[in-house]
């Protein structure tokens, strides 16, 4: 099969009325938790994966991922006209954005924004059609030694861009693996750290930590500061961009695409890396680096092509490979394995409907959400107005009904608060929760590719430097951990956290 | 970051001890040796095996040692190069959600969706420094139409929607 017939394929899996209904949703979900400042997409997606086990596989994934990309583009709307990033992506959108909109180019700064996300996700969809033929290839040479070789490069990734110490996120992620392993061990059906307790035989649920740590700690911790929303105006007659404007932002746009489309693939990458990337290169090779931060409109083309190509090549390792790049992709494992799709390379073949049909939603999202953002403008901007003290208990309340839902077990909410408290706990110490979730999801898979792969060897370690693809695997684990503790780099990582 | 330099030679009391410890970094080692310590001791009556053959223990204890390594590790660091008071955290949003949660999860057996939907988005509201009295017990009996007509009439999940007797 070649690409074409592939995308013809997914095509009539995303054009049906049900999913186009779906994607809808999905972008339309996303653009507002991406507009609110305070809901995070991965928090979204956390709530709703329990209310998608009714939907078919391809339905499901489709509507959360319209999430993630939707949520790029409604981060945008909030950074330009507030000065508040919608959520984490756009922070450097805030720079050039904000400083736009003060000059009364408010209009066109939001266009820019649009029409680079959009140009950004029509290559990434490209990217990620063709990209899944040489990765599929390689996924055949994949046996156990690769797979653990593989999750231990995706955890390392996350050590690398987690906020704060480094030791601090290696530890999030052992804890992780660690909490991953509660339940009964499947190779001998042995309860291990149950505390005797029969709920937690199946281990501890995946939504009750991932709400607990994402949604109810994200709610504590943004009740506790103080909330400004002092609102720039702007008309949809004002939105159009000169075509100068166009024409000084598509070298930007293309720049920051590539620079997404790459580091959105790289184990621990996504979103937000990418646009941090793409605004610090456009900053660093214009001719007159010194218009950055006063409203230049090549500043917010590059990170908003930047995240949204990066949020959807993110899609790639784990729609190829099974293994989750970031913790939202590792809600998205989450997803299907609730649904009894095991994530891996089988699923290309197994599951054509459901990995083309995906891919092709993107496109269709990506081109809903142009069309849709730019009239609604409006209606965002009204949204931005209602106070956080009406959204936030329904929130909780959410938070509730959907673990709850999962399993139909109060056992689950009491999970989901002791989560909630520890992820207010982890803020405090500034430890992020990402790297945990990662490691929870891992966690089984990874101990049962280690005891695979060793019992292949005899109890021989070297098993996982003597195969190429596994050594090379992990000699980019050493190098990124090498880089990262060097004095250099390290103080160029806080330096952007601190932006 | 600022490490306290000016507990230098003077005073020597507790005081100054104490402001020569990161205590952030304390409390995150001593949760990881806790964690740690539990999860060895909760797995220690399984099997450990041999690395060609693990038993279903060896994963979970090797995974508990190096946790508590790790605290180990970072709590004599947070005694010597410390420096950092632990930060002030909000409380009233902090335990106003929480007692939301806990009361979900002990009123929904009992109550049923609506009222439980209803008490859980007033009591979580309070947790908001600006509540305003009226407008949240509208929005709380307007949440719970709400979570009843989506969640119970629309989605059909299997969740009483009033008491049971």
């Amino acid at each position: 099969m070649d690409l074409f017939t592939n995308l013809a394929t997914g095509f009539a899996v995303a054009l049906t009325p049900a999913n186009l209904g779906f994607c809808f949703l999905g972008a339309l979900i996303g653009t507002l938790v991406g507009v609110l400042p305070g809901i995070a997409p991965i928090t979204t997606i956390a709530i709703l994966l329990p209310f998608t086990f009714a939907l078919p596989p391809a339905s499901s994934l489709i509507m959360l991922a319209g999430i993630f990309y939707g949520a790029q583009y409604g981060g945008s709307t909030t950074a330009i006209l507030v000065n508040v990033p919608g959520e984490s992506s756009a922070i450097v959108t805030c720079l050039d954005g904000h400083q736009m909109a003060k000059q009364g180019r408010a209009g066109p700064a939001l266009a820019i924004a649009a029409i680079a996300s959009f140009f950004a996700g029509t290559v990434a969809t490209i990217v990620l059609a063709t990209a899944s033929v040489p990765m599929s290839w390689l996924a055949l040479k994949f046996t156990a030694p690769e797979y653990f070789s593989l999750m231990v490069l995706g955890l390392t990734g996350a050590v690398v861009l987690a906020s704060g110490a480094p030791g601090k996120a290696v530890a999030m992620v052992f804890v992780g693996l660690l909490l991953g392993l509660v339940g009964i061990d499947v190779n001998t059906g042995v309860p291990r750290m149950t505390f005797g307790i029969q709920e937690l035989g199946d281990g501890i649920g995946f939504v009750p930590v991932a709400i607990g740590l994402f949604g109810i700690a994200e709610l504590a911790i943004a009740l506790g500061r103080p909330q400004d929303r002092s609102l720039l105006s702007v008309k949809f007659a004002d939105l159009w961009p000169s075509w100068a404007e166009i024409r000084a932002c598509l070298p930007a746009m293309t720049r920051g695409t590539v620079i997404g489309s790459v580091l959105g693939v790289l184990p621990g990458g996504g979103a937000a890396l990418s646009s941090f990337a793409a605004y610090a290169f456009e900053k660093k090779s214009s001719a007159n680096p010194e218009r950055f931060g006063k409203g230049a409109i090549e500043g917010v083309a590059a990170p908003e092509a930047a995240n949204n190509a990066g949020a959807q090549t993110s899609f790639i390792p784990l729609l190829t490979l099974g293994i989750p790049g970031n913790a939202i992709m590792a809600l998205m494992v989450g997803a299907l394995m609730i649904q009894g799709i095991q994530p891996g390379p089988q699923v290309m073949t197994s599951q054509p409907q459901l990995y083309w049909g995906v891919i092709a939603s993107m496109w269709l999202g990506n081109l809903m959400l142009v069309i849709l953002n730019l009239p609604l403008i409006g209606l965002w901007v009204a949204l931005l107005r209602i106070p956080m003290r009406m959204m936030f208990p329904v929130i909780v309340l959410f938070c509730c009904i959907g673990t709850y839902a999962v399993a139909n077990s109060v056992f689950d909410v009491w999970v989901m608060l002791l989560f909630g408290v520890l992820g207010v706990f982890f803020y405090k110490v500034g430890a992020e929760p990402a790297p945990l979730i990662l490691g929870f999801i891992l966690g089984p898979l990874m101990e049962e590719n280690f005891r695979r792969a060793m019992m292949i060897s005899k109890g021989d370690p070297t098993v996982f430097v003597e195969r190429p693809i596994s050594a090379v695997l992990l000699l980019m684990s050493v190098a990124l951990l090498v880089i990262l503790v060097m004095p250099a780099v390290r103080k160029k990582r806080e330096e952007v956290f601190q932006e | 970051m600022g490490r306290g330099r000016e507990g230098r030679g003077d005073t020597a009391g507790l005081s100054a001890l104490v402001s020569r410890i990161n205590i952030p970094d304390l409390a995150f080692a001593l949760f990881l040796v806790a964690l740690g310590v539990l999860a060895f001791v909760f797995s220690a009556d399984l099997q450990v095996g041999r690395a060609g053959s693990m038993g279903p223990g060896y994963v979970p204890r090797g995974l508990a040692l190096i946790v508590v390594a790790f605290g180990v590790v970072m709590g004599v660091r947070a005694l010597l190069a410390g420096g950092l008071a632990f930060p002030e955290i909000a409380w009233r949003p902090l335990l106003l959600v929480g007692a939301g949660v806990g009361l979900f999860a002990i009123l929904l057996p009992l109550a049923g969706l609506a009222i439980t939907s209803a008490a859980v988005v007033v009591l979580a509201g309070y947790a908001a420094y600006d509540v305003r009295h009226s407008e949240n017990l509208i929005l709380g009996v307007g949440a719970a139409a709400f979570a009843v007509a989506l969640f119970v009439l629309a989605l059909g999940l299997p969740i009483p929607i009033w008491p049971q007797r």
